[in-house]
């Protein structure tokens, strides 16, 4: 018997049908229908996640490879560091009492001399116990053979760009200090390199024993000994360092050990690994807004579903759960894809990637950046899906015969969850990246530009909109009809000002800040830089020296400074770390230099210098700016450690000091007699014409061949090189970024054919000929483009200046050609996307598309 | 006895156009007896349709009230009245409105998986048969002729016994014989399961089945 009429019928409202069983199986029905109209969906995001994925895969590589090499990259299981000194006795006894093994290195900057080239090297001189771990890879032979004394000349290795540079093949002689050397073999690869080249030199591996008469090692010479140790087997590392810091740290040690072998690489390697996936979150952004209206397109053309299942009895949150769950399905499907891509290609191309690294890098499936990128793509792709979703969920039922309501706003509590992910992204920036200020920099300028991007989208529509009821372009029709679909109902200027905008900002943040940097280095630094620096001046040398420069009419400015280095122990008695965290003037040993008068042009801004001949209580002067960010007031006393020996000194004046310009800068300047007796060397700056330069180092290199010559340029040749690599690893991010722009442009794009093929009908029915008609295509794709590029170019300029102002500590100035180049940019890919989809619609017969809009 | 089902008072309908606001409905007032066969009638423009979705809860009166089944359906919120409909209301349009990503079958079951109906694919699958077409089952509204798709579309509306049937023109989008095998359907079904038919139509010949006609002008009752 059939069930009587009304019978589903409950007063209380009905039973319960929410549940997620049926919003699945209504949502597996639905997408029956094809992933067609989510192709941009999955490809932004699969673009944007791979891209994290991949920065995260190479950084976990590094770091597994510095940290399963770090015994290899350190030489030992850990490494004690003296500067300007050898160990104590006591230290010694120290080493020798918890290793197996301990190997002496010193390490120096010289100058490798060749019959007439020379060049700056750094010098490691080591024992016969080197390396304790590893091997150096050498062209041939054993690093013994190389470095064996034949015919009474001693054996060298040295790098290929230096044997390149001095013009020499093995076998060929080659001069440190006073000292002879053959070239035995060429240095190919240092087992043991925690630098991992980032040094001013080349560098050149000797014996220790064989420098004894180089002259090279004198007192007051700047140099370093590192004591790498092997210790017994399950040797707690952490109780060592503990020991060793507590019996030596005043006396200078640094500690190492193969748990963080390399230190510096690690800080570099997860400082760019963090500012890359920063920048592949920018272009996850833009992936989100080809989420959007990707998720957006195709709930439009589900308005009659949703009215038809509301008709049926549908309430709004079983709609919701419907089209989230298939949003979810599908951004599972992207990230996934994303994730395969991120990781496999990394995986892929691991022997080109090792190869081109300084550093190792053991390549993996590293789940942890994989799952960081999975994140970023699960909460990007909800964050921009809500929107339409929550819109979707109030179409109302007569929308079946009446057609989508206007604009509908989503409920207030989708709007609270919308800022509640956001709020996770942005947390999740923070966490991941571990460098709070660089996330919050990048997740809000990128939140800002999208802001500015969508009001700019609305201008643009609103001004296209009144421009083209203006009188003067009547009969202009290729403007008008071009102003009219910008301006129009659902028009695509948001969606592609959006992403074509957000992706060329952050190419244009990438370009303004490089541009910059290059400028500083190149063109403003070099014009107040002086020519060379002349380090290791012996007291006897100085006369002669200032002599060769005072009598040559091509040098116009010779300054010289005596120069200790010291480590700052205590600061009114307590440790440094403690009073001023991890400052740069505490983090290590720094230059020291004194004087009985304020040196020419010394800017005192408070207190007084001592008095000439002074030798009461050690008096400091310390650099303004550095005290002010250290919160050291005047009266403030400090403990310096130099060359083992403990000064208490009070800081009794502040003066101006100025580091941009490569000049002499010291942050400490002692009264002489504090410091009186200490061996100390002299460090000197020379400005000359450029043509003379060549002959002032021949000069002075020969008459004193101890000497360290640093030509500005070279160095400053080698940090734009350093500064290259960055800024291409940072082009390919931002390209990843703009890559997935350009394929939002496409979707864009693609969604609005079927508009154009009705209007390009329409217009031929009119008499518009397809010139005509192609000439207004363009039209448009170009002004949308010049708007994204002018906005990207402001959004670009803004973060730029914040960058070089508050992170760089520079000047910003602006860039006008990679600018111009972003406009034009910007125009090109709007351009290619809109005219790629713009065939179809010329070439479709105007009878055929009329007859089947009816 | 008197036994009103759907009752409307006064009731209004103004919707915001471009050029300001549009009175669709200008105070109609209406009662409509239980398993009366109601015909409305009148030129395009008159309001007939936007009539019939204020009686199923389709829009919303802007005044006025309707009651249905004993329930003001002015007092109801969106979801309110999707709740409502689940088990009140049957909706058959002229332009059939399936869902296109589901099977005939499917399409018949939805109404009652939404309203919790625990053999909801057999049911769906008897009022498949019982409007001739058991053998369309799996395919999909493309696969079907309009005729086929409008018969799909009656039973999805009878699947849940609902009782009051409400139809816009739903031989408009038909030939002469289909138009006249789905006008056969309707009664037939009105008359197996005694619902209410509320039916908008332009044909005169059907207008003479029904047992009552009203005629709107300009959005009142003529």
């Amino acid at each position: 018997m059939p069930p009587p009429v009304g019978y589903l019928w409950t007063d209380d409202g009905g039973r319960d049908v929410s549940g997620l069983g049926l919003a699945w199986r209504l949502a597996r029905r639905e997408l029956r229908g094809g992933l067609a109209g989510f192709r941009i969906f999955l490809v932004c995001l699969a673009l944007g996640v791979a891209a994290i994925a991949g920065v995260g895969m190479v950084r976990s590589a590094i770091e597994a490879g510095l940290r399963d090499q770090g015994v290899v990259l350190l030489g030992g299981d850990a490494e004690l560091t003296f500067t300007y000194r050898y160990a104590t006795e006591a230290e010694k006894a120290w080493m020798a009492g918890v290793a197996t093994q301990v190997s002496e290195i010193v390490d120096f900057r010289s100058m490798a001399v060749a019959g007439e080239d020379r060049s700056l090297v750094q010098v490691k001189a080591v024992d016969d116990l080197y390396p304790l771990v590893g091997a150096p890879v050498l062209d041939h032979g054993t690093l013994p053979e190389a470095l064996a004394t034949v015919d009474g000349v001693p054996g060298g290795v040295m790098e290929q760009v230096l044997v390149d540079r001095l013009g020499m093949k093995p076998g060929d002689h080659f001069k440190l200090g006073l000292q002879e050397f053959r070239l035995g073999a060429i240095l190919l690869r240092e087992s043991d390199n925690a630098t991992a080249g980032f040094s001013l030199g080349p560098r050149v591996i000797v014996r220790t024993p064989d420098l004894a008469k180089s002259e090279l090692i004198a007192p007051g010479t700047i140099y370093e000994t590192h004591y790498r140790v092997v210790l017994p087997a399950g040797a707690d590392l952490a109780a060592l360092q503990t020991e060793a810091v507590a019996r030596f740290k005043d006396a200078g040690l640094q500690w190492r050990d193969s748990r963080r072998a390399s230190p510096g690489v690690q800080r570099f390697v997860d400082r760019i690994g963090s500012f890359l996936i920063l920048v592949g979150l920018a272009g996850l952004a833009v992936g989100g807004v080809g989420v959007a209206s990707a998720v957006r397109a195709y709930l439009d053309g589900k308005v009659a579903t949703i009215a038809t299942l509301k008709v049926l009895g549908a309430e709004s949150g079983l709609i919701f759960q419907v089209y989230l769950l298939q949003v979810g399905a599908l951004a599972v499907v992207g990230v996934v894809a994303g994730l395969v891509l991120g990781a496999g290609v990394p995986l892929a191309l691991a022997p080109v990637i090792r190869a081109s690294l300084p550093f190792p890098a053991e390549f993996a499936l590293y789940p942890v950046p994989l799952l960081e990128a999975a994140f970023y793509g699960v909460v990007t792709a909800f964050l921009f899906s809500l929107w339409p979703l929550a819109v979707a969920q109030r179409q109302r039922a007569a929308a079946l015969y009446r057609g989508a309501a206007g604009r509908i706003w989503p409920r207030a509590t989708h709007l609270l969850v919308m800022l509640g992910l956001a709020v996770v992204l942005v947390g999740g920036a923070v966490l991941f990246s571990g460098t709070y200020m660089l996330a919050l920099g990048t997740t809000g300028g990128v939140m800002a530009s999208l802001l500015v991007l969508g009001l700019a989208a609305l201008g643009l529509q609103w001004v296209a909109r009144r421009v083209a009821r203006l009188g003067w372009l009547r009969g202009r029709v290729a403007w008008r009809l071009a102003l009219a679909a910008i301006g129009g109902p659902r028009a695509e200027a948001v969606p592609v000002i959006l992403s074509l905008g957000l992706g060329l900002s952050v190419l244009a943040t990438v370009g303004q800040i490089d541009s910059n940097l290059r400028a500083a280095i190149e063109r403003d630094l070099p014009a107040r830089a002086p020519s060379f620096f002349f380090m290791d001046i012996q007291d006897d040398e100085l006369p002669g020296y200032l002599a060769r420069l005072h009598g040559d009419p091509s040098v116009t400015k010779v300054e010289t400074a005596p120069m200790l280095r010291g480590v700052i122990t205590q600061i009114n008695g307590r440790p440094p770390q403690d009073v001023v965290g991890d400052h740069w003037v505490v983090s290590g040993d720094r230059g020291l230099t004194f004087s009985d008068t304020p040196p020419v042009g010394t800017t005192i801004t408070a207190g007084t210098w001592w008095p000439k001949d002074y030798s009461g209580p050690a008096q400091i002067s310390f650099g303004a700016d550095e005290a002010a960010e250290m919160k050291l007031p005047l009266g403030t006393r400090l403990t310096l450690n130099v060359l083992g020996r403990d000064i208490e000194a009070t800081i009794t004046s502040f003066r101006k000091v100025d580091f941009s310009n490569a000049g002499m800068g010291f942050v400490m300047s002692i009264d002489p007699a504090a410091v009186a007796g200490a061996p100390h060397t002299s460090i000197s700056t020379v400005y000359a014409e450029p043509q003379a330069e060549a002959a002032i180092l021949r000069d002075l290199s020969k008459a004193y061949p101890n000497i360290t010559a640093i030509a500005v340029k070279e160095a400053i040749g080698r940090a734009a090189e350093a500064l290259s690599a960055i800024a291409t690893a940072t082009a390919w991010a931002a390209g990843a970024t703009l890559l997935t722009g350009f394929v939002v442009l496409i979707g864009a794009a693609a969604a609005g054919e079927r508009g154009r093929v009705y209007e390009a009908a329409l217009l031929k029915v009119l008499g518009a000929s397809r010139r005509r008609i192609l000439a207004s295509f363009a039209l448009r794709a170009a002004i949308m483009g010049a708007a994204a590029g002018v906005v990207a170019l402001f959004a670009g300029a803004v973060s730029a200046w914040a960058v070089m102002t508050y992170v760089m500590d520079g000047t910003y100035q602006f860039e006008p050609w990679s600018a111009a180049a972003i406009i034009l940019g910007g125009m090109a890919a709007t351009l290619a996307a809109g005219l790629v989809f713009a065939w179809g619609p010329l070439a479709a017969r105007p009878a055929q598309v009329l007859r089947s809009q009816e | 006895m008197n036994d009103t089902i759907l009752a409307l008072k006064e009731a209004r309908l103004t919707l915001a156009g471009n050029a300001g606001p549009v009175e669709i409905l200008r105070g109609i007032t209406l009662n409509v007896e239980r398993g009366e066969t109601l015909g409305l009638i009148g030129p395009s423009g008159s309001g007939k349709s936007s009539l019939l979705m204020l009686m199923g809860g389709l829009e919303r009166a802007s005044s006025g009230s309707v009651m249905a089944l004993g329930h003001d359906l002015t007092a109801l919120d969106e979801d309110g009245l999707a709740r409502f409909r689940r088990g009140n209301m049957g909706v058959v349009f002229q332009s059939f409105h399936l869902i296109p990503t589901m099977t005939a079958l499917e399409n018949v079951a939805v109404p009652l998986e939404l309203a919790g109906v625990p053999d909801a694919f057999d049911r769906a699958a008897a009022e498949l048969k019982a409007v001739g077409l058991a053998f369309r089952a799996d395919h999909y509204p493309s696969q079907l002729s309009g005729g086929e798709q409008q018969r799909v579309a009656l039973a999805r509306a009878a699947a849940p016994r609902p009782a009051i049937l409400l139809a816009d023109e739903p031989t408009g989008n038909l030939d002469a014989t289909n138009g006249a095998a789905i006008m056969e359907l309707l009664f037939a079904l009105r008359d197996r399961h005694g619902a209410t038919l509320i039916m908008v139509t332009h044909a005169p010949e059907l207008a003479a089945r029904c047992d009552r006609v009203v005629r709107l002008a300009d959005g009142r009752v003529a």
